[in-house]
């Protein structure tokens, strides 16, 4: 796909497949086009160029039930601040799911894995980063999505939240089989959860394939050693 | 459309625990009953400390006849603390006013006696020494003059009386009468149109404006305000991936502004009922005219009808306005200082209907009262108690309709975070342009 904000370029007939049940990751510096990929995918953008299907929805003509499919979560997205951990996850599971039964299961599975506790009756507003972070990847694996979107889901959070995240997702996709493709600065994070990752640089797929394929395949010891080689910094 | 009931029930909650709203919910019911005793305590104290114990008055009595001191005596008698100033001119007697702490200079002229007994009337003087400004002074003044013109219609009875005994007074002074009546609908009222008027004014030409222009400029505020959060806090690019239509996210943001806003107008109101009741006794003090509460004709059922629709229209015209506004800003700043420019223009025309009439305006200026949604309560506030909507009305609320509803289908249209971004981004270009701030982007 090629998508044109005014002159710029933000991708360059990037391209990639995923598999189901991956777990695919998108690595490259600020600008890269990360973010720009993810918000098509999630129905938010239109590509300038280029057809992307999301389990042979199209993005563009079949948007709709693209959104039955996909949960999204947007780099350092916030919730509501005036509602409750509980509530926003109870009217978001209201959305996805049309039995009371299903959203209230629903909520108690995401209620659990956030482990906020007795938090979760909390104001949103009272939450630090790592609790709004566990709250909204809870929200998202709780609609039961065939695909999960995340962009940067660890940013700036410290060791301890951006580790019980990662545990989450990895957890999650295990159990539950669901693809997901993330988008992330930490090369390691993404060795630690995902089968395979492309390395994006000018809105380009640079390099494709598993983390030990490419650590092979380049003679590094780590991604970021990869990703230094194949972009030549 | 089930997905509406969350959606609304987040947009009611979120905007109802907000500080920003609530404590503006609030604030009137509280501050205005507090301006309102404040006033009337003041007002109070103030007449009472120019008033209270009686006014102190100077006379100079430069005729000193048994009529001049009758009036001194009588004068007296109402409460008044006459004293003499023993000068002979109007600014010596004036000096004398600081020296006894008075304000009120009554002079009364050399031949004032036998002028008034030949019937050629006499004119007494007030010289009032302003010392500060409020209520008190004001009522210290009426009250001398209420004493003189007292005096002069028990002269003026005792005159009468003289040269014709037997005849009330009261038909030689005032030998015409007019008895007003006021024809609504082929009914005929016994009360002038002065009182029908005051009553159709406070009623529908003050209580419909102000009610229309608090709630729409609330609760396009109020939308505004909660799309552009959504903004900042990036819940709208979450709200846009879920199955649900931006319709529904729209109408949800509709409902949920309106009634916050309905919520805020009733206690706007009650604020501002409570601070009328809290004053409404001092226009008993200072006696101004109670106009009656003589029933008027009741509007007609249809009339209600059609002012509830042409309200409700109005709002949600207004509050499609507020997301817009909320949806192209980047943050709360930015569709603070944009949501004025965009609702008070929109309310002139709508004001312009409550004070003239617009049919003598120029073309252009009808086209646009005509066009825009906002009008038509007020004309129907205005047309109230005839029987008939007017015509203007008649198309305009279908009209109105029909505008909010392409303005709302437009608005979800808008909900594009495509179109968002760079209408957003070239809103904040702009913006810093102006304060000289060009974008590095």
């Amino acid at each position: 796909m090629v998508k044109l904000f005014g002159s710029v370029r933000a991708l360059d007939e990037l391209s990639f497949q995923v598999e189901e049940g991956e777990v695919y990751g998108l690595i490259g510096p600020n600008g890269a086009g990360k973010t720009t990929t993810l918000r098509i995918l999630a129905t938010l953008l239109l590509p300038t160029k280029g057809v992307v299907k999301v389990f042979g929805f199209d993005v563009v003509s079949q948007a709709s039930e693209v959104r039955q499919i996909i949960a999204y979560l947007a780099e350092e997205a916030g919730a509501y601040r005036n509602l409750t951990g509980y509530e926003y996850l109870s009217i978001i599971a209201r959305i996805y799911f049309k039995s009371k039964r299903r959203a209230r299961e629903a909520v108690d599975w995401a209620v659990e894995a956030s482990s906020l506790g007795d938090r979760i009756q909390d104001k949103v507003k009272n939450y630090s980063k790592g609790m709004k972070s566990r709250l909204q990847v809870a929200r998202v694996f709780m609609a039961r999505p065939r695909l999960a979107i995340l962009d940067e889901p660890t940013a700036g959070l410290d060791v301890i939240h951006a580790n019980y995240i990662r545990r989450l997702i990895r957890d999650y996709v295990r159990k539950h089989g669901t693809t997901v493709i993330l988008s992330s600065h930490n090369m390691l994070e993404v060795e630690y959860i995902c089968n395979r990752v492309s390395l994006i640089n000018r809105g380009r797929v640079v390099a494709e394939g598993s983390p030990k394929d490419l650590k092979t395949m380049w003679e590094a010891s780590n991604l970021e050693e990869v990703f230094v080689k194949v972009v030549g910094v | 459309m089930s997905s509406l009931i969350p959606l609304v029930e987040k947009e009611v909650k979120d905007l109802l625990r907000d500080p920003r709203i609530y404590i503006g919910l609030i604030v009137p019911v509280v501050i205005m009953p507090i301006i309102g005793f404040t006033m009337s305590a003041a007002t109070h104290s103030s007449i009472e400390s120019a008033v209270g114990g009686g006014v102190k008055v100077a006379v100079l009595d430069l005729d000193k006849t048994q009529t001049s001191l009758s009036f001194l005596k009588f004068a007296n008698t109402t409460g008044l603390k006459v004293f003499e100033v023993k000068v002979d001119t109007v600014k010596e007697a004036l000096k004398e006013l600081k020296g006894n702490d008075a304000k009120i200079l009554i002079v009364i002229p050399k031949g004032f006696e036998s002028k008034i007994s030949s019937l050629e009337g006499s004119t007494v003087a007030l010289y009032f020494e302003v010392k500060s400004v409020g209520f008190g002074e004001m009522s210290a003044f009426l009250a001398v003059d209420r004493v003189v013109k007292l005096y002069s219609k028990t002269l003026s009875d005792t005159i009468i009386s003289s040269i014709k005994p037997g005849i009330n007074p009261t038909v030689v002074r005032t030998p015409l009468n007019t008895t007003s009546y006021t024809v609504i609908h082929d009914r005929i009222l016994s009360m002038p149109p002065e009182a029908v008027f005051g009553q159709l004014f406070m009623g529908y030409g003050i209580m419909v404006p102000v009610v229309l222009m608090i709630v729409s400029i609330m609760v396009a505020q109020i939308a505004a305000t909660a799309t552009a959060v959504e903004n900042e806090e990036k819940t709208l690019e979450t709200l846009l991936t879920l199955p649900v239509s931006r319709y529904e996210i729209l109408i949800a943001k509709v409902i949920g502004s309106t009634v916050v806003a309905v919520l805020g107008t009733l206690f706007s109101m009650l604020g501002f009922a409570l601070y009328f009741r809290i004053l409404f006794p001092l226009q008993e003090i200072s006696g101004s005219a109670h106009l009656g509460t003589t029933a008027l004709p009741a509007p007609t059922p249809q009339m209600y009808l059609a002012l509830c629709l042409s309200l409700l229209i109005a709002i949600f015209f207004t509050t499609s306005l507020g997301v817009i506004v909320g949806a192209l800003s980047s943050d709360v700043r930015i569709s603070n200082s944009l949501i004025g420019a965009v609702i008070i223009p929109i309310m002139i025309p709508a004001f312009l209907i409550m004070y003239g009439d617009v049919r003598s305006l120029p073309l252009a200026l009808q086209a646009l009262v005509y066009a825009l949604p906002v009008s038509y309560p007020m004309i129907i506030a205005k047309n109230m108690i005839l029987s008939e909507l007017p015509v203007e009305a008649v198309y305009g609320i279908p009209y109105s309709a029909g505008v909010t509803l392409l303005l709302l289908l437009l608005t979800s249209r808008l909900l594009v975070p495509e179109k968002l971004l760079l209408l957003q981004h070239k809103i904040l270009t702009r913006r810093m342009r102006r304060k000289g701030q060009v974008s590095e982007k």
